[in-house]
């Protein structure tokens, strides 16, 4: 839409949630190769963001654009938004009883390659990324986030990214809850998917993870509007100053 | 139009009531006696509020000879085909009793397991017979139980003699018949002590004419597991939706035995089963599994009953309901612990998932616990599919129809992978039968 080749953006979104408006008007470029990372206190509209981008029943984008390689999103649904290529690594990913991690990751898989695609690699494709993420081989079998610690909720929510292999990921929220440990697993698994051909969307109220994934752009959420952009050191004045100054300097309060 | 149907009597002199030894025949005909004394129950009465008992009473002139159901060969040949392939122990093809034939049993006869006609049991096992028929679904049974205990022509009888053992399934498959017809289906069971079955017990056939009269089937099951014994018995219900149906099971196990049994329901219109489990010595063991899955107007009434005659017993339920466009199942689950029965566990959960508006499901947990030294638990839930489920799945490029059936499949695998071997499959396939076209 601009001056750089975007692989994926959004353009004056705004999303409700019970009629309520709680992002009132945002828009974002991220180009081929790019991290960028969404920074907010709690409550600036982040995870709705996210989660509208992807296609959530309860949450109704009532104006503005979104689009995956020229292709218009908004259009779309949910599984149809995935297989264009866009992976929403959730906050908070609900169990599916019954239903096992290889399971549930060959049905998605066939989902992208089509019906009739060649399934035979998938054993050794999903057993070399859970060695990778260092999930014990045992979760394959396991039914999907099911008695899963927050911890390994967030390995499998990579692992799940891993295996598709999108072209844009929007992580949301995807380092709460990890030790120091998960928190560099994670971190790594990120990384290793990451290319000069994908784009990958942080969203996150800490700067921790920021220090493993390197962004290249950070925007500041508060109130349901991006208010500031910068590079990387705007999150390392973040997470010393907090998100005040930011408010102020923007002159609105910051969401609690 | 069945609302005025008259409440019917069965006549003094039919041939039915003059079938078997004297002490038989009295019993069919106190059961005669029984059913015509019972009034219809009312519709508020306790079992009753969800299904018309009027659907029950029918003219036994209607139960004419036509006994073959129009969808019948299919099935045989299924079987049939399983047991030359080696997974079945042997298969019973019965015909209202009008007929019953069996296929395979010649090694396990050769090995002292008894597998015959109740008729010829009554010539053969007399003692055995006498002992045990009607001890468990007799003439106080109620109503509808009486009927069957008066107008059953023949019947299965099932002995495993001590310390021996039936692993892979015998097959019983009980056709319903052409409309109009009445079957009475009754079979008794008798597992010996350490002595172990498997057995199927499969309901098929019925009219596939969609306008009335329909068929007609009301049956009987009576299981005896005797000390240390184990048994798993396999109720299926697949009979055409042109088929009404009432099945009363009941099982009584004693010291150290252990009951499995599982009650999967597909077919019929309005299918009223009742299934229980009498734990009769310490040590016994009873574990239900319901799974159920209704579709276009179909209607399920299920009872489940566990009695803990004895301390030191164990009993599980959990009954799974799925139900779309608009069917309807009404569950009533009741756990009963004598005063004397001490430390006993009883856990029971009924969960119904329903897949579209218009369908519906009652759960009534109920609880007769006369002695405060037991562990007991009962849950219960009916709901729609998580729409946040199917937006996870469908998030990862699932498409709705196939998150759906994903989510479904889930809500009812933990079930199916206790369905023991070979009929695991088939049960699949009629769960991904029904998943079509959600």
């Amino acid at each position: 839409m601009k001056n750089r080749k975007a692989l994926f953006g959004f353009k004056d979104l705004k999303v409700e949630v019970e009629g309520k408006e709680v992002v009132k008007g945002v828009s974002l470029e991220i180009a081929p190769g790019e991290i960028h990372a969404i920074m907010g206190p709690n409550g600036s509209g982040k995870s709705s963001l996210s989660n509208a981008l992807m296609g959530h029943p309860g949450y109704e984008i009532t104006s503005g654009e979104a689009y995956l390689s020229g292709e218009n999103l908004l259009d779309m649904e949910a599984d149809e938004r995935s297989r264009a290529g866009l992976f929403l690594a959730f906050q908070y990913p609900l169990a599916i009883p019954g239903v096992t991690v290889a399971n549930f990751l060959r049905a998605a898989l066939k989902s992208h390659r089509g019906p009739d695609a060649d399934m035979t690699d998938f054993r050794r494709l999903l057993k070399a990324e859970m060695k990778s993420l260092s999930i014990d081989e045992s979760f394959a079998t396991r039914y999907l986030n099911d008695g899963f610690s927050g911890g390994e909720k967030k390995r499998v929510e990579i692992l799940q990214m891993s295996v598709l292999n999108p072209q844009v990921a929007l992580l949301d929220e995807t380092d709460s809850g990890l030790d120091i440990d998960a928190l560099k697993t994670v971190a790594d698994g990120i990384n290793r998917y990451h290319s000069e051909n994908n784009g990958i969307l942080l969203v996150t109220h800490y700067q921790r993870l920021l220090n493993y994934v390197k962004p290249d752009y950070v925007h500041v959420m508060i109130g349901g509007r991006l208010v500031k952009s910068g590079g990387p050191e705007l999150a390392l004045k973040l997470e010393e100053s907090g998100y005040d100054w930011v408010a102020e300097e923007v002159g609105q309060k910051a969401g609690v | 139009m069945s609302e005025n149907k008259p409440d019917i009597h069965i006549p003094e002199v039919i041939p039915e009531l003059e079938r078997g030894p004297l002490w038989l025949r009295e019993l069919r005909r106190t059961s005669r006696e029984a059913y015509n004394s019972t009034p219809i129950p009312a519709r508020g009465l306790h079992l009753w509020r969800y299904t018309d008992p009027v659907k029950f009473v029918v003219d036994r002139s209607g139960a004419a000879d036509t006994p073959y159901g129009d969808n019948y060969d299919d099935v045989e040949k299924v079987e049939l085909n399983n047991l030359s392939e080696g997974h079945l122990s042997g298969l019973v093809s019965d015909f209202g009793g009008r007929e019953i034939r069996f296929h395979g049993f010649e090694k396990l006869l050769a090995d002292g397991i008894v597998v015959t006609t109740i008729s010829e049991a009554l010539e053969k096992y007399h003692s055995i017979v006498e002992e045990h028929l009607y001890q468990l679904v007799g003439s106080r049974s109620g109503k509808f139980e009486a009927m069957n205990g008066a107008l059953w022509n023949d019947g299965i009888f099932i002995y495993i003699p001590d310390g021996k053992s039936v692993d892979k399934p015998i097959h019983l498959l009980r056709e319903a018949g052409l409309a109009g017809s009445a079957q009475f289906p009754r079979t008794l069971v008798v597992v010996g002590r350490n002595a172990g079955l498997t057995l199927v017990d499969e309901y098929g056939g019925g009219t596939t004419e969609e306008s009335a009269p329909g068929s007609y089937s009301n049956g009987a099951v009576e299981i005896f597991g005797q000390a240390d014994s184990r048994t798993r018995y396999i109720m299926l219900q697949r009979q055409t939706q042109s088929t009404t149906s009432y099945l009363t099971h009941r099982a009584r196990i004693d010291r150290g035995a252990s009951m499995f049994t599982f009650a999967l329901s597909f077919g019929g219109d309005t299918s009223k089963q009742n299934f229980g489990v009498i734990l009769n010595g310490p040590g016994a063991e009873s574990k239900m599994y319901g799974l159920l899955f209704g579709a276009d107007y179909q209607h399920f009434d299920n009872h489940t009953l566990h009695h803990h005659a004895a301390g030191q017993t164990r009993s599980d339920i959990d009954f799974k309901v799925v139900l779309r466009d608009k069917a309807l199942s009404a569950y009533t689950g009741l756990i009963k612990i004598d005063r004397q029965a001490k430390a006993c566990e009883a856990y029971q959960e009924n969960r119904n998932l329903l897949l579209n508006k218009g369908t519906r499901a009652e759960t009534i947990p109920e609880l007769e616990i006369l002695n405060e030294d037991v562990m007991c638990s009962h849950g219960a839930t009916i709901g729609p599919i998580d729409p946040m489920m199917v937006f996870y799945l469908q998030s990862r490029g699932v498409e709705y129809q196939q998150a759906m059936r994903m989510i479904v499949s889930g809500f009812v695998s933990d079930t199916l992978q206790q369905v023991p071997g070979d009929l695991q499959e088939r049960i699949t396939g009629f769960v991904n039968q029904r998943l079509e076209h959600l």
